[in-house]
């Protein structure tokens, strides 16, 4: 099977700034969840936008084998999108917006909605502006889980909710939709919600791909060194890509796929080696270029 | 097109805009009750006609053709009032629908589901120009209904008795007519539809002020530059005109005899009718400009990427 997504040189300048794609260069694969992490104004949003056709941008993209510039209408029946929180609109009647969906949608399947919602506290004769932002974002979820598409972007979902929605957010998403077959396409800059959700990640700064890998793969590719301060000046030496400090004790990460870095074995020397959680990467990359600095 | 994802938007409009619904049934709620509480129907009513107003009404009582235009005529002036409350309703409407999706970023919302933008503009011109009227027609055609009810328990066995005879096959051509009057109107009023769509789907704030404004400036310009008002006459003309083929003026108050009143009735019956408007150039003209600006409008949103 083909990339869901496949983004060669895609580039995005807005009328009066820099770019806000600088030529990506990507493959997302069938069956993966993929976080597409950035820092504010990195590009994430913009991305998105360029993968749903809502903007217009310079290179190839394909999505699900769709030019999303000519092709959106169609592509549409196949991918489902909740951009950030709160865009249903506040006029809206929940059972009228299962009747809109079915309506308009072929692969919505009414019965499913109507099973996730009722494990919700939300009245079918509401309007979204009666509800709360948690509850918002449950009914767009029900709206979308019971649509059989094969790729699901997903916009800083959930931006403003509570621990406990944002966590059943995820939980639901994990153990109710996601079946291997399916995409899903994550941006966030809350890196630590998702981290254990993902099988690949994209990193995305300054409008270019800074790190593009499954999770399975960051173990042989990133190490972290955890050690006091006796050994900072030792583990300087040996090149990190970042370090920090912790209650006394310093972090350090080294990117091992580059030439000339240590190996796990060289770095048991000076402390205790793991692998960096994503959030410890995140940082330390979109920190980038700023080695030996705090 | 998909008939059942039309009829979705269609409905989808009707959510929103409640009031595209309860305004034509309020105003029509208005007229009934105002002919109701205009009534008493104690028995005891008063007529002061003078001579002449009996001699009309007394040629009336046995006159059936111009009877029957004169309930044509009257019936049909009850239309009125729901016509200018569904304009005053649509232009907001038209403003409105392409502009709150953008100000309340609902428009992820609906641009998420497979609904391509031609869709979603064309479910809005076909409610302003076909769903509205066509509802304006059906609540006007059962209140005119109601109202006859109450006028003809109120004027039995008055003088004015004639006005009262319910003219079955006059009833029924008045509605085909004003039918085929809602029809030859969103052909007319198409361009207008769209401008108002397309400064809705143009404007970052205040579309109304976006609709009106530049043909007021345009207006002005053209008076002090060359102290004409060919733009004037020209948007009065797409505004108005239709009602300019829809004469609905009977001026007798110069004390004309009564008979010269029948005649003047009789043409207005004849002038309810805008069948002939089909063939000037004028309508056309302003539908190949409404094809054009809708797919201007279509293009707008397609791409405007602000939400």
């Amino acid at each position: 099977m083909g990339a869901v997504i496949h983004a060669r040189d895609v580039r995005k300048r807005y009328s009066h700034s820099t770019l806000a794609l600088d030529g990506l260069n990507f493959d997302v694969a069938a069956g993966r969840i993929v976080g597409l992490m950035g820092p504010n104004g990195a590009g994430k949003t913009t991305a998105l936008k360029a993968i749903l056709g809502l903007t217009p941008f310079e290179g190839e993209l394909q999505v699900l084998g769709h030019d999303p510039r000519t092709a959106r209408d169609s592509l549409m029946k196949d991918v489902c999108f909740i951009a950030d929180v709160a865009v249903l609109p506040k006029w809206l009647r929940v059972d009228h917006a299962l009747d809109y969906v079915a309506g308009v949608h072929p692969k919505f399947d009414r019965a499913r909605a109507d099973e996730v919602l009722s494990h919700t506290d939300i009245k079918r004769k509401s309007k979204v502006g009666e509800l709360s932002k948690g509850m918002i974002t449950q009914l767009h979820l029900a709206l979308i889980m019971a649509i059989d598409a094969k790729l699901l972007v997903l916009d800083e979902p959930t931006l403003g909710l509570d621990l406990l929605y944002r966590r059943s957010f995820y939980e639901t998403l994990l153990n109710d939709y996601f079946d291997h077959e399916r995409t899903i396409l994550v941006t966030t800059h809350q890196v630590e919600e998702v981290e254990n959700l993902l099988t690949d990640v994209l990193f995305i700064s300054h409008g270019k791909i800074v790190l593009d890998s499954t999770v399975d793969a960051l173990p042989s590719r990133f190490l972290q060194l955890v050690t006091s301060s006796d050994h900072v000046a030792a583990a300087r030496a040996l090149g990190p890509v970042y370090q920090r400090e912790v209650f006394g004790r310093h972090a350090f990460v080294f990117d091992i796929s580059k030439g000339g870095s240590p190996t796990a074995d060289e770095l048991t020397a000076w402390g205790e080696v793991r692998t960096p959680s994503i959030s410890d990467l995140f940082v330390a990359l979109m920190n980038g270029g700023q080695e030996g600095t705090r | 097109m998909n008939l059942k994802l039309m009829k979705t938007l269609l409905w989808r409009e009707t959510w929103e805009h409640r009031g595209l619904i309860w305004a034509p049934l309020i105003t029509a709620a208005v007229i009934v009750l105002t002919a109701l509480l205009s009534t008493n129907f104690t028995g005891s009513v008063q007529f002061d006609l003078d001579g002449k107003e009996r001699e009309l009404f007394a040629t009336l009582s046995t006159d059936f053709s111009h009877q029957r235009q004169l309930f044509a005529v009257w019936l049909g002036a009850l239309v009125i009032p729901q016509m200018i409350v569904a304009m005053i309703v649509l232009v907001f409407y038209a403003l409105d629908s392409l502009y709150n999706e953008r100000k309340d970023r609902s428009i992820l919302f609906w641009k998420s589901m497979p609904v391509s933008d031609a869709e979603t503009v064309g479910s809005k011109l076909v409610t302003a120009l076909l769903v509205v009227p066509l509802w304006v027609w059906i609540v006007s055609m059962i209140a005119s209904l109601a109202v006859f009810a109450i006028v003809s328990l109120k004027l039995g066995g008055t003088p004015l008795a004639p006005l009262a005879t319910f003219h079955t096959g006059t009833w029924l051509v008045l509605q085909l007519t004003m039918l085929q009057n809602v029809l030859v109107a969103a052909l007319w009023y198409a361009p207008v539809v769209v401008y108002l769509l397309l400064m809705s789907v143009y404007a970052k704030r205040s579309p109304f002020l976006w609709a009106v404004l530049p043909p007021v400036l345009l207006i002005i310009f053209e008076e002090v530059a060359f102290n004409t008002s060919m733009i004037a006459g020209f948007i009065s003309n797409r505004l108005f005109g239709f009602f300019r083929e829809l004469d609905l003026h009977i001026s007798s108050e110069d004390g004309s005899s009564s008979a010269s009143m029948m005649q003047e009735i009789a043409r207005s019956y004849e002038q309810l009718g805008t069948l002939d408007m089909l063939a000037t150039t004028d309508l056309w003209l302003g539908v190949a400009l409404a094809i054009v600006g809708f797919f201007v409008v279509v293009r707008l949103r397609r791409w405007r990427d602000d939400a």
